[in-house]
């Protein structure tokens, strides 16, 4: 992971800013960094979106594929995560440098969708025990400044917002050989309900406070943070601890609330967002990757 | 190579009968536990240290079904020299499924499920252990999870502390594991594999979850916390309470264990 060198006196200065609710760049506890979000940047996938937060840039790609439903649940789709640190974002992550983050970046993923509300994997099912469409959400790191947790599962999102997957339907001929077929009209698809699919917040904890969407400085100062998935219900999907410091029972009460708080405010104008983008349409201006 | 197609070969993935059995069958009463455990009640523990001679410290853990054993190599010196911060030591964990621990037979390699716990195990140990008295050095902690009963995390935590314990590392306190699975407005804490997955059906409900707590007892502190599912703020701040109270269960049991091994080790002088 990306790290940078911070003394003594930087990390007083920082911790003193925190506790008068000041932070190094002007934001308060609570704030997010400067957020800029696109969706439907690459044009060979079937969701797509572009989110930087701050100086940490994150693509996430969706391709759908038709696959085989998992035995125990014969009547939905699943969704496969894969995420990608390039050497690109630090050169610690050239060769297989960046494994270790990439596994613990997908697995987590895996866990914050490890309900049967986020999404409706059945909607995904195309013949029950046979057919299903496997989303695989390619998740690449560009640039890393800190709270890649965030910002991969808002651009996880926005691009299963955007996804539009080819409406199929199954025909049976007289002897019951099934055979699946495609729309003519590339038009005519299926979107996904996202409105359930859950936005991570990551606590630091930085002497007796905690702060939102820490920066690689600021999470130099702190030793525990939480990481608190939250639906726009405020419901919890996901906990986890992370960093090798503890944390007291009271502060990680105190930091779920937050977290809950915060999470369920990200939703409604990220949605906001999305639909707008959606609605210019064609005429939208392309930012692309030199933002 | 031709491939005779008159005969018919068998599926290149097999299945478990059990998969297929009517969902009416897998549903697992959580009303009631075998036994007369009641739901708040862990399972009755079983802990030794000391089994493998030539590891520093070892221990045994089995809870139910659940079989673990830990063992712990080290202080020794640091193989990777590239680290930056070689004023404290390093702790390093590796959780291994036996291939034949779950239902479903594994592979040897490790897995991305083994590498998550290997992970979150670390994460939960290093909070109680005094690794600034280690520099340039490192600590191997290996777990080997022999059978799979629900509840491994929780339990890899208090049975990788025992070890660590054993083999006279400096800790800050013990550090203990209890998970809880939460079904509905009802929670079972320590749960057995069945009761950990579940129903599917009972997927669709409200308020299901897991959670796994490492705590530090005597400090009052937790070192590690994971939830998945989909829970209420307030059924998770209740679930991590009720986690903490089984923790405090466990201590008793943890501390006898630790403490034979030191009277075998260092026997009490004869009056």
């Amino acid at each position: 992971m990306a790290t940078v060198q911070v003394s003594e006196a930087e990390k007083v200065y920082v911790m003193h800013g925190v506790r008068d609710d000041l932070r190094v760049d002007g934001r308060g506890c609570e704030d997010y960094r400067h957020m800029e979000i696109e969706t439907d940047v690459v044009s060979n996938t079937d969701g797509s979106a572009k989110v930087s937060l701050g100086h940490t840039d994150i693509l996430v790609g969706i391709k759908a594929e038709i696959g085989k439903p998992r035995p125990m649940v014969p009547d939905e789709g699943y969704l496969e995560f894969f995420v990608d640190c390039s050497a690109n974002a630090t050169p610690e992550f050239e060769g297989r440098g960046g494994e270790e983050l990439g596994v613990e970046l997908s697995n987590t993923l895996y866990k914050v969708f490890n309900n049967r509300h986020s999404l409706d994997l059945r909607s995904l099912c195309i013949c029950p025990g046979e057919h299903c469409w496997v989303l695989y959400v390619d998740v690449l790191l560009l640039q890393c400044d800190g709270n890649l947790f965030d910002a991969m599962s808002i651009a996880i999102k926005a691009a299963l917002f955007n996804t539009r997957i080819p409406k199929v339907h199954i025909s049976e001929d007289e002897e019951g050989v099934k055979e699946i077929e495609l729309s003519d009209d590339p038009y005519d698809c299926m979107r996904l309900n996202v409105e359930n699919v859950p936005c991570i917040v990551t606590l630091c904890k930085i002497a007796h406070r905690h702060v939102v969407d820490a920066t690689l400085q600021e999470k130099a100062c702190s030793v525990a943070s939480l990481l608190i998935s939250v639906t726009h219900k405020g419901m919890v999907t996901c906990v986890r601890k992370l960093g090798r410091g503890s944390l007291d029972p009271d502060s990680i009460f105190e930091m779920t609330e937050t977290g809950k708080r915060v999470g369920k405010a990200l939703h409604a104008p990220l949605m906001e967002l999305l639909q707008k983008e959606e609605s210019l349409g064609k005429k939208r201006q392309k930012v692309g990757f030199l933002a | 190579m031709p491939v005779d197609t008159k005969r018919v070969r068998g599926p290149d993935e097999s299945q478990s009968p059990l998969v297929f059995l009517p969902p009416t069958a897998q549903t697992c009463e959580v009303l009631r536990r075998p036994g007369d455990r009641g739901k708040g009640d862990v399972r009755p523990l079983f802990a030794r240290c000391g089994l493998v001679s030539q590891a520093k410290g070892s221990a045994y853990i089995e809870a139910g079904n659940t079989k673990i054993m830990c063992s712990v190599y080290g202080p020794r010196e640091t193989e990777r020299k590239d680290d930056t911060d070689m004023k404290s030591g390093r702790l390093v964990c590796d959780v291994r499924l036996a291939p034949f621990s779950c239902q479903k037979r594994g592979a040897w390699i490790q897995g991305s499920e083994e590498r998550d716990l290997s992970l979150a195990l670390s994460e939960s140990m290093q909070p109680g252990v005094c690794l600034h008295r280690y520099p340039r050095s490192q600590i191997e902690v290996n777990v080997m999870v022999l059978e799979n009963d629900g509840g491994v995390l929780a339990h890899a935590v208090t049975c990788a502390s025992m070890a660590l314990a054993d083999a006279g590392i400096e800790m800050y306190d013990v550090v203990l594991g209890c998970a809880l699975r939460q079904d509905g407005d009802s929670c079972l804490v320590d749960p057995d594999f069945s009761e950990e997955r579940g129903s599917w059906q009972a997927g669709y409900g409200e308020n299901q979850g897991r959670v796994t707590v490492a705590l530090l007892p005597n400090f009052n502190q937790v070192s590690g916390l994971h939830a998945d599912g989909e829970m209420r703020e307030d059924t998770l701040t209740a679930a991590v309470r009720t986690c903490m109270d089984g923790c405090h269960k466990l201590y008793p049991v943890v501390q006898q264990a630790i403490l034979r091994a030191v009277k075998r080790k260092a026997p009490p002088p004869e009056k």
